[in-house]
């Protein structure tokens, strides 16, 4: 963990980076195959931050099938001046916030549905329930200390790349993270 | 500290996963979003084929932000501004050889019509000739010869016998240079001046800041072992000298910290003057007992990614870790590639922790600079001792944008957080991005020293063998003043401490910053004298007799400084009396000798005017006589150090 709190770049491993460098090259000249195949590469990591901003599965499943429209959409204006993972960080994090914002003014009656509907999220609120005040609690930061933690803690980011997704420099990141930890003393 | 039981550390649960219809119709929906893209991006625009619309040219200039053309915005600004000043400087200064040279040398057009003249022509050329001369300041003379090229064959074959003309080829044809290589770095120095040789009549009182730098010798021993000559500005004579240590008599208290050694004896490389040595070693407290909290501010650009940048560091790093104790407090922060704290304060006896987090350290990504000063100032602050060293140790390649870009500002910054008590030094490592003047800026602002690690011998030396030094002053603002006898001596010249010379006034002015002392440290400071009778300036027709009412003594020192946790400075006064003369240099003791080699040896890579007569094989000698008992072995390997010299500088013949 020492990594993460330090805030030092941990290199990526290689292959899979350039693996994944060669595909939106190639998806970005117009290859539809490459473009598949990218897209299913990322989904899952796509859909676990969509998760992981909203908590819970539906919200979550259409969230990360937006990105993906909008990726497909974006990608020919993907202009490489930043990590690809970065890029598609960017995008789910807007996604989210839409999405959160659009569900405030569509009232409550959605939040409503959402608890009593489906049978199936039984097993993930079980998994989930450790430690589900604390997610709640992450939840209701403000916006720039939510993203600072969920990107640094949960997404397992250094500060430096968890500064360029949010377009803020590394030192108010870590001014963030710490704003974070003096609100959930209280909160906790 | 709060890492142990960090809520946050819960968070990476992974959280349940997508369900595949979910799943596979996202995907769909992407393939069908890129495709409907791919299709949109082959529509035909409107318009002519070859341009697309027709528009005006500066709408699309408007598109262009002026962060986008920084680079040729900048090129041009740079060109249009820097080099009609620099060809200005170049042109109009009275220093550049090359320029001259072309001057003296007349066109071969004009040579002809010089021997086909008569002896009017002749001597009008030779008119302008001495006129050229007659603006060069008078020591500064044989330089210029040096770079005179050597006439090309057909000029000297027209030219039949212009007797005044052809003394000064031959002439430049002896001082021809010899193949030297000075080194092709992108290390930066500030020029100086070099000391100049006073008259005692005119200006008795000397008067210059102790400097405990060492940064000098170590950057120079590099170039020279790396086969290149260093530039001129980069060898600091006092920092070659100092580099090494000497056995001066110990301070035997705190309370008065170090006690002045003087002496007298012959200089080697002119038979007419004398070297008055003046040295001081610095009192040692016992290591275990001083406390400090040490803020290490690491530069993580890309540069550092080096094996004698920060590999080095970190290697030496662990060396120093061994210094410390549970008294002790160690954090660190980075700067450039990746900014931030990588460490918090942390007692210097959890080692297992500090050597992970400075294991962690990794050199990459663009400099991005980020508030790394402040942030390091702050962490000293937080952890900060009441009795003990609390110090700010920067180590860099030279990428100084620590958060403050303007180097004045950032003086001003470190001389102001020394009042609050936190010292800075800096260690330079790896070569050709190093700025040695901001270095050596930074560290005299922040009452720190200055020291450039070129290996891990050098990482020994400074941050095992001279740890106290290092880390804890013992005296500050330290100031020297020498008043000469003008009864006794003539002229006298300081040997380096160009960029330390204060003003007469300043000596008992307590405002004025000045250089420190660390523990255990020795200084040396040597003055070449000419005594009454031999001087080399004539002396006044006006100037009246002398009186020094009978005194023999040659000269009197002052000396002034500061324990550490005082403002009001204290004075040390030593007359200079006969007895302290030696007849021989043998006999004024081995670090007499060896001080005197280093001196001659800085002068002579310097290319300096004074002590240019003497051949890299006396200074050799002398080195051999003077190694005396060399614990570490640094003498020895300054012996080797001239033998490089001497091949890549061979003496004139």
């Amino acid at each position: 963990m020492h990594a993460q709190i330090m805030g030092l770049t941990a290199a990526p491993p290689p292959n899979t980076v350039s693996l994944t460098e060669a595909l939106v090259v190639r998806a970005r000249n117009g290859d539809p195959d490459a473009f598949a195949e990218l897209i299913e590469d990322q989904y899952d990591a796509i859909y676990r931050t969509a998760w992981r901003w909203c908590g819970n599965r539906h919200d979550a499943e259409d969230i990360a099938q937006e990105v993906c429209v909008k990726v497909g959409g974006a990608i020919a204006r993907f202009d490489g001046r930043s990590a690809f993972s970065s890029w598609i960080y960017r995008i789910t994090l807007n996604a989210v916030r839409d999405w959160q914002r659009a569900g405030k003014r569509r009232g409550r009656h959605v939040d409503a549905y959402a608890e009593v509907t489906p049978s199936d999220q039984q097993p993930e609120q079980e998994e989930a329930a450790t430690n589900s005040q604390l997610w709640d609690a992450v939840r209701t930061l403000p916006e720039k200390q939510r993203d600072a933690v969920l990107l640094v803690y949960a997404e397992e980011l250094s500060h430096a790349e968890a500064a360029e997704i949010m377009g803020i420099k590394e030192a108010t990141v870590s001014f963030h993270v710490h704003e974070a930890r003096k609100t959930l003393r209280v909160l906790l | 500290m709060s890492q142990n039981n960090d809520p946050f550390e819960s968070l990476n649960a992974s959280p349940p996963a997508p369900r595949n219809a979910a799943r596979t119709k996202a995907l769909a929906a992407a393939r069908a979003a890129f495709e409907s893209e791919q299709e949109k991006s082959f529509v035909q625009t409107k318009g002519k084929n070859a341009g697309g619309r027709l528009t005006s040219i500066f709408t699309s200039l408007k598109r262009i932000s002026i962060m986008d053309m920084r680079l040729p915005i900048g090129t041009a600004a740079i060109v249009l501004l820097v080099l009609p000043l620099g060809w200005q400087l170049y042109s109009s200064t009275a220093l550049t050889p090359g320029d001259l040279a072309i001057q003296q040398q007349p066109a071969p057009a004009e040579l002809e019509s010089v021997t086909v003249n008569t002896a009017d022509g002749l001597s009008g050329v030779a008119g302008q000739q001495a006129e050229t001369s007659l603006v060069l300041a008078e020591p500064a003379a044989p330089m210029i010869m040096d770079a005179a090229p050597p006439p090309s064959p057909s000029v000297a074959n027209r030219m039949v016998a212009p007797a005044p003309l052809g003394a000064a080829m031959s002439k430049s044809m002896t001082y021809a240079p010899v193949g030297q290589s000075v080194a092709p770095s992108g290390d930066t120095f500030s020029s100086v001046d070099e000391q100049r040789l006073k008259a005692v009549t005119e200006e008795p009182v000397s008067t210059f800041s102790l400097d405990v730098d060492t940064a000098s010798y170590a950057y120079t021993r590099r170039m020279l072992e790396d086969g290149f000559l260093p530039e001129r500005d980069a060898v600091r004579i006092e920092e070659l000298i100092n580099y090494f240590p000497y056995d001066y008599p110990a301070a035997e208290s705190a309370e008065i910290p170090f006690q002045p050694s003087v002496s007298v004896y012959p200089t080697p490389w002119n038979a007419k003057t004398q070297i008055l040595q003046i040295g001081i070693k610095g009192f040692e407290p016992v290591l275990a007992d001083t406390k400090s909290n040490l803020v290490f501010l690491i530069d993580t650009s890309g540069s550092m990614d080096a094996p004698d940048k920060l590999p080095l560091l970190k290697r030496a790093f662990g060396l120093l870790l061994d210094q410390l104790s549970a008294n002790d407090t160690v954090s660190i922060v980075t700067y450039a590639g990746s900014a931030g704290i990588a460490l918090e304060p942390t007692s210097a006896d959890n080692k297992a922790q500090i050597m992970a987090a400075i294991d962690q350290l990794y050199a990459g990504g663009g400099t991005a600079g980020a508030e790394g000063i402040e942030l390091a100032y702050r962490l000293a602050e937080q952890a900060k001792i009441a009795d003990g060293t609390n110090r700010v140790i920067l180590a860099t390649d030279g990428d100084f944008n620590v958060g403050i870009d303007d180097p004045d500002k950032l003086k001003d910054f470190i001389s102001d957080k020394r009042g609050s008590g936190i010292s800075l030094s800096v260690l330079g490592f790896g070569r050709g991005n190093l700025d040695d003047a901001t270095m050596q800026a930074l560290a005299q602002n922040g009452n720190g020293n200055a020291s450039y690690i070129s290996s891990f011998a050098e990482a020994k030396k400074v941050l095992v063998e001279e740890i106290g030094g290092t880390l804890h002053t013992i005296a500050k603002d330290v100031k020297v003043q020498v008043e000469f006898n003008p009864a006794q001596v003539a002229e006298y010249r300081l040997i380096g401490y160009e960029t330390r010379a204060l003003n007469r006034e300043d000596f008992n002015n307590d405002a004025v910053d000045a250089g420190d002392v660390g523990a255990g440290t020795t200084v040396t400071a040597l003055y070449e004298i000419t005594p009454v009778g031999a001087g080399q300036i004539e002396p006044l027709r006006y100037g009246g007799a002398v009186s020094s009412d009978g005194s023999e003594e040659i000269a009197f020192l002052k000396m002034r400084y500061k324990l550490p946790d005082s403002d009001v400075s204290q004075l040390i006064e030593v007359p200079v009396k006969p007895e302290l003369v030696y007849g021989e240099i043998a006999d004024a003791g081995v670090d007499a000798q060896f001080a005197a080699a280093v001196a001659a040896f800085g002068q002579k890579v310097k290319s300096s005017v004074y002590g240019g007569a003497i051949t890299w094989d006396e200074i050799k000698t002398l080195a051999r006589a003077g190694r005396g008992v060399d614990e570490g072995g640094y003498r020895a390997e300054f012996v080797r150090l001239v033998d490089m010299a001497a091949m890549l500088k061979p003496d004139a013949k």
